[in-house]
Order: structure tokens, then C-alpha cells, then sequence
């Protein structure tokens, strides 16, 4: 009995740090600004929010909200994204900003059938750099991140991400990058 | 204030503002205007102290108590449904020190207590108690002590608020604006209502860009959105967009539609800025002149600037290269906070009675392509910011004079027409950059306290004190 359970446990941290390892991996296409092969990383029905946030008492449900949302993109929205950074007119990216994902505090929050399929729901931290042009000046973006990832054909694939920012009001002048 | 004190407490600003005064009438703007900490302090107290500024919505507010938090300028106001029902708009600031007593962006109280002494405040402002009452304040007049209320006045819904008290009431400030407006809000018996939390996000741009953007600067969407166009996201030719009117409605206001002149009205391509029919068919035409009727019809897209810095925009646009286009309605604020500093804020309106999923597709539409990540916008806010920075550098200040003669001396195709149904003097096609200069004489205007507009009218104030109409 309680080797079965030392296996489950061992299972789980493996699966974690296939997640961790998937997502790593994830953040380094996205920061080299590789987005076509990004996008090969989603699931057909990947989807990707980042709700607005505002501040709210202390005894309110939450200060997320359900109905606004920076982004709130399917794969269809996704790749119209990414067609118009191809285009001959991204003047905000192109020349492309400097960012810089830092994923930390991995979190496995549920696994569905962790032996055949399988869908697992990872939270992390995030914290992503932004630079642009000669400026010193540079952007942070801090948040959590609750990503479900399924495996689909024997490959991780991200099939939900909801970025939880600890920001109301943006200090960056656009979102033109993905988190 | 009269001339003289502005140009004593002023000097640089004036001088410069004095400049453009004269180099405008030839389309020429110096571009030190657009980051100069003399001229915005100088703007705060002539244009945010005495102009109506676009705060939110009565949707947002729907229940008693509840309240949101908005700004005028730096100062934050509380804009709060009291018990009554009535809206009030208060200056978020205890009167025994000046703490601030709103704690959230928004929600719902019956009372705002200052978290420093205790001072408790009614939602409608009134001052009721404090702790120690007796011992501490015992012959204070309460009703001496309630929050500042701030004027304010409500159109389709809208909140403005004003800070000065010598300033003609909303509708006679809102000028020909209305007719353009009435076009827009009044189509449905239910009216319009926010979508959800409006978006605020900080860019290092000075405010008079956003809204000179929004008064009628068709012209750059054939280039910087050249990337909408090319993948699709909006069903417009931005070449073929440019048929349309640019219009001064008056008081500094500015609409420019995309509608092709002398149109066979029942081949428009996207009539009614392409609403689906089952939901144009609901539209309340009856409240409509005939112009109007005409106008709403046959025009694809529409925007404009309420003087100073609130706008609207509604056009067709869709999230994904295989969904319908959708229109959306998206109102700004463009808050001003600093000489190269602005909060954009952006909400997304629908009428109320249409069906939930066509809201939850122009939010998302809308908000795809205008908004911070939206595939218009994005561009935009970049070249606001490089502006802006030009306008600040020494050298540029100095010898930078910035073209905006699109539509004289024979430049741009846009010319008076004369017969334009509509009030307000009319341009076509939108290749002009009449508007820009319209915005730039009234604000000049009103930054040198001069009396007669550009059109050498008498401008409509009519020396009344209008304090009376503050709520409380």
C-alpha cells in the first residue's frame, strides 16, 4: 500500500515536471518571437483570457472580471494575431520589443487521468520583462498564470490559459506581445 | 481669467500659444504644444477646470450604493447612486484632512468613512457623524461639512462632470454634437449600457494626440492599419473609407462618418455600420429626422471627440478571419496626467435589448482590434508616444513646425459642402484636416480666454452662474 502510494506521488512529480518542462519550453519560443511555432503548441480549442482586473473591497467576490478582458482569444483570434505580425506594417514589434519570461512557483492543481490521455491544470508565476528600441526605461508584468495542458498524439499542448495580472490600471502602452 | 493675468501666471505658454495662434490659420502647429508642463497646467485650469468631462455611465451604477471611482484630471471623484436613486458626483476627499475615503475603484456602500479621524459619510455625501461626537465636535454644523459636489448632467445615460460653474449646461455645451449623438445612443427605446469595466492603461502621450486622432484623422488608417486591412479584420477598403464628411459640430466638438456622397441608399454595402438586420430592424427610427434616418442608413463607420478628451467610435470589425465583422460602440477618455502622460479609458457600450450573444461578439470584436492589444490600437499608442517625446526635446521645440494643411491651399480633396443635411459646417471627402484645426482654435480659444470662435461667432456663454444647478 504505501509503495503504491511513494509510485503515485512519483508519478505526479514526473508529470509535473513534463508540465514545467512543456511550458519552459513554451515561454522561450514566445520571448525568441517565434510565433508560427507557437502556435502549433495550442490546442484547436485553446483558450487564452487575461480578465481586468479592478480594485475592489476587501469582502467583494473578486476583483477579476468575468466580463472584461484584455484578451479573450480562440485559436481563430490567435492566428489573426499572429498573421499580423507577419504583415509589412507591425510598426509596434518591428523591430520586435525585448521580453523575457520568468515562470516560477509551478503548481499542479489537477490531473485528469494522469496514466492514458491526460489534461493537467499548472499554475505558476509569472513575470515578464519588456524592453524596446535604445531605452533604458523597460516594462514588468507580474501575474499568475493557470494553464490546463493536454497531451494530445504523445504531445503536451496548451489547452487553456487564463493570465491573472496583478495589475488594474496597465503601465504599458500596449499588449502587443502574448503572455 | 482675463488675458493679461493667463499671460502673467503663463508667460511661456502664452507666448508659444500666441505663436500657433497665428501660424494655425496656415495649418502650421509648433510642436512644443504637446509636452510642455507650463502649457498643461495652464490646460488644467482653462480646460479641465471649466469644460464637461465624460465620467461614465448610468449603467455602471445601476443599483443604490453603488458607486464608481473617476477622475477629472488629477482630482478623483466618487460617482455614487444614492438612496434616493439620484447620481451624485463628490470630490473623493474628507473635509476634516483630505484623506481619501473611496476605497475601490467601485462597488457598493451606503456610507464612505475616512479611515484617519472616522468622519462618516453618507452615499449622497452628507457628513453624519464622527467617533467622539460629543466631546470632539459637538457644535459643528454637519450640513456645512459634506463632501464637495461637483456639478453634473447626464445625456443617453452619460455622465459629465464639471468643475467650473460659469460653463453653459451639458446640452447647450454639447452644441451640434448632440444631433450626431442623438444618431448614435437614441436608436433603441432601451438605450444603451456598458458592457462590462472599462479598461484604463497608461501611455506616455500627451492627450491633445488621442483627441485629434478621434476628431478625424481618417488619413492614417491607410497606413499605420495597413496590417488590420491586410488580414482582414475589418471589411472596410480604407482608400474607399475615406468617402466621407468631416464635420465641426461645434464648441471644439468633431465628427467625421465614412458615407459616399449621393449614394443610392439601397445599394450601401453596410447599412446601419453593418448591425445585422434582425437587430437594425429594432432600431427607433421615429426620434429621427429624415436626414438622420438617411445618415444612419447609408453610413459605414463613425467617430468624433467631445471637447476636450472623451470620444466615440462605432464601426465593424471581427476577432477572427472567420467570423462575421460586427460593429461596436467604444467611448474614450483620454485623462490627462502630465504634459506626456495619459490613462486611456476605454468602455464598450451596446443597446440594451439585443440579444446577450450579440453583446458578448462586439465586446469581444471591439475589443480585439481597439484596446491595448487591439490590432488597430497597438500602432497607434506607438506613434502617440514618439510624438510626444519630439515634442519635448530641445531642439524639435524649438524648430519643429508641425503640417497640418490637408484641405488648404489646395492640398487634400476635402472641401465645404454646403449642402450636408446635418448642422455643423461639413468637408468632403475626409482627405482634410479641417477637424485637427477646428480642436486646435477652440482650444486656443479657451487657453487665451478670448470670446469669439474661429468662425468669429460669439461663443455660447452667456455670463450666467449656473452654481444653482449643482444637485446638493
Amino acid at each position: 500500500m504505501a509503495k503504491t502510494i511513494q509510485n503515485q506521488l512519483v508519478d505526479k512529480d514526473l508529470l509535473v515536471r513534463e508540465g514545467e518542462r512543456f511550458l519552459y519550453t513554451e515561454a522561450e519560443i514566445l520571448d525568441a518571437g517565434d510565433y508560427q511555432k507557437w502556435l502549433t503548441l495550442l490546442t484547436d480549442d485553446i483558450a487564452y483570457q487575461i480578465p481586468i482586473r479592478t480594485t475592489r473591497e476587501r469582502n467583494a467576490h473578486s476583483s477579476f472580471s468575468s466580463q472584461a478582458f484584455h484578451m479573450n482569444e480562440n485559436k481563430a483570434s490567435l492566428e489573426m494575431r499572429v498573421a499580423r505580425v507577419y504583415t509589412d506594417y507591425n510598426f509596434v514589434e518591428d523591430p520586435p520589443s525585448r521580453s523575457r519570461h520568468f515562470l516560477t512557483n509551478f503548481r499542479l492543481v489537477s490531473v485528469d487521468k494522469p496514466n492514458s490521455k491526460c489534461e493537467m491544470v499548472m499554475k505558476c508565476n509569472m513575470l515578464i520583462y519588456r524592453s524596446k528600441f535604445d531605452f533604458v526605461s523597460h516594462d514588468v508584468l507580474s501575474g499568475e498564470r493557470e494553464d490546463t495542458l493536454r497531451k494530445e498524439d504523445g504531445r503536451w499542448k496548451l489547452a487553456k490559459r487564463t493570465v491573472y495580472l496583478d495589475h488594474t490600471t496597465m503601465g504599458m502602452s500596449n499588449l502587443a506581445i502574448f503572455l | 481669467m482675463n488675458r493679461n493675468k493667463l499671460a502673467n501666471r503663463y508667460p511661456r505658454a502664452t507666448e508659444i500659444l500666441e505663436e500657433m495662434k497665428d501660424s494655425i490659420k496656415d495649418g502650421i502647429i509648433p510642436i512644443g504644444i504637446f509636452n510642455d508642463e507650463e502649457i498643461y497646467q495652464m490646460e488644467i485650469e482653462q480646460i479641465f477646470g471649466r469644460k464637461w468631462i465624460f465620467l461614465g455611465h448610468e449603467s455602471e451604477i445601476p443599483e443604490q450604493g453603488d458607486y464608481v471611482l473617476r477622475y477629472i484630471g488629477e482630482d478623483p471623484f466618487i460617482v455614487a447612486r444614492d438612496e434616493s436613486g439620484e447620481i451624485n458626483v463628490m470630490l473623493d476627499a474628507c473635509c476634516h484632512r483630505g484623506v481619501r475615503i473611496c476605497k475601490a475603484e467601485q462597488g457598493n456602500t451606503s456610507h464612505f468613512r475616512c479611515p484617519y479621524h472616522g468622519w462618516i459619510y453618507k452615499n449622497n455625501g452628507k457628513l453624519i457623524g464622527m467617533p467622539a461626537q460629543r466631546q470632539a465636535y459637538n457644535d459643528l454644523n454637519k450640513e456645512d461639512w459634506g463632501l464637495i459636489h461637483i456639478r453634473l448632467e447626464i445625456y443617453h445615460g452619460f455622465i459629465f462632470g464639471c468643475l467650473s460653474q460659469d460653463t453653459p449646461p451639458l446640452e447647450t455645451y454639447l452644441a451640434d454634437q448632440k444631433y450626431y449623438l442623438d444618431m448614435l445612443f437614441g436608436l433603441h427605446k432601451g438605450g444603451v449600457e456598458v458592457l462590462a469595466e472599462p479598461q484604463r492603461w497608461v501611455v506616455n502621450a500627451n492627450w491633445k494626440l488621442a483627441a485629434e486622432n478621434f476628431s478625424g484623422d481618417d488619413y492614417h488608417l491607410i497606413f499605420l492599419h495597413h496590417s488590420a486591412s491586410d488580414i482582414g479584420a475589418t471589411p472596410y477598403s480604407m482608400f474607399e473609407n475615406m468617402k466621407g464628411y468631416h464635420i465641426h459640430a461645434g464648441n471644439g466638438h468633431c465628427v467625421s462618418i465614412a458615407l459616399e456622397r449621393d449614394q443610392d441608399g439601397s445599394k450601401t454595402e453596410f447599412p446601419y455600420w453593418n448591425f445585422p438586420k434582425d437587430i437594425y430592424k429594432t432600431f427607433d427610427l421615429d426620434s429621427l429626422d429624415e436626414k438622420q434616418k438617411e445618415i444612419v442608413r447609408d453610413s459605414k463607420e463613425m467617430l468624433g471627440n467631445i471637447y476636450p478628451n472623451s470620444s466615440f467610435l462605432v464601426m465593424s470589425v471581427t476577432s477572427d478571419q472567420q467570423s462575421e465583422p460586427v460593429p461596436f460602440f467604444s467611448i474614450r477618455q483620454w485623462r490627462p496626467l502630465g504634459p506626456d502622460k495619459i490613462e486611456i479609458w476605454n468602455w464598450m457600450f451596446m443597446y440594451k435589448d439585443t440579444p446577450e450573444q450579440f453583446k458578448q461578439d462586439s465586446y469581444r470584436a471591439g475589443m480585439t482590434n481597439f484596446s491595448m492589444s487591439g490590432i488597430f490600437e497597438m500602432d497607434d499608442t506607438l506613434t502617440w508616444e514618439t510624438a510626444t517625446w519630439t515634442a519635448g526635446n530641445h531642439f524639435s521645440k524649438k524648430n519643429l513646425k508641425l503640417n497640418y494643411q490637408m484641405g488648404m491651399y489646395r492640398m487634400g480633396t476635402a472641401e465645404v459642402d454646403d449642402k450636408w443635411p446635418g448642422p455643423g459646417k461639413a468637408y468632403y471627402p475626409r482627405y482634410g484636416e479641417g477637424n485637427q484645426r477646428y480642436l486646435y482654435t477652440s482650444y486656443l480659444r479657451d487657453m487665451l480666454g478670448e470670446e469669439k470662435d474661429q468662425e468669429g461667432a460669439e461663443i455660447k456663454q452667456d455670463g450666467k452662474d449656473y452654481s444653482k444647478s449643482i444637485s446638493r
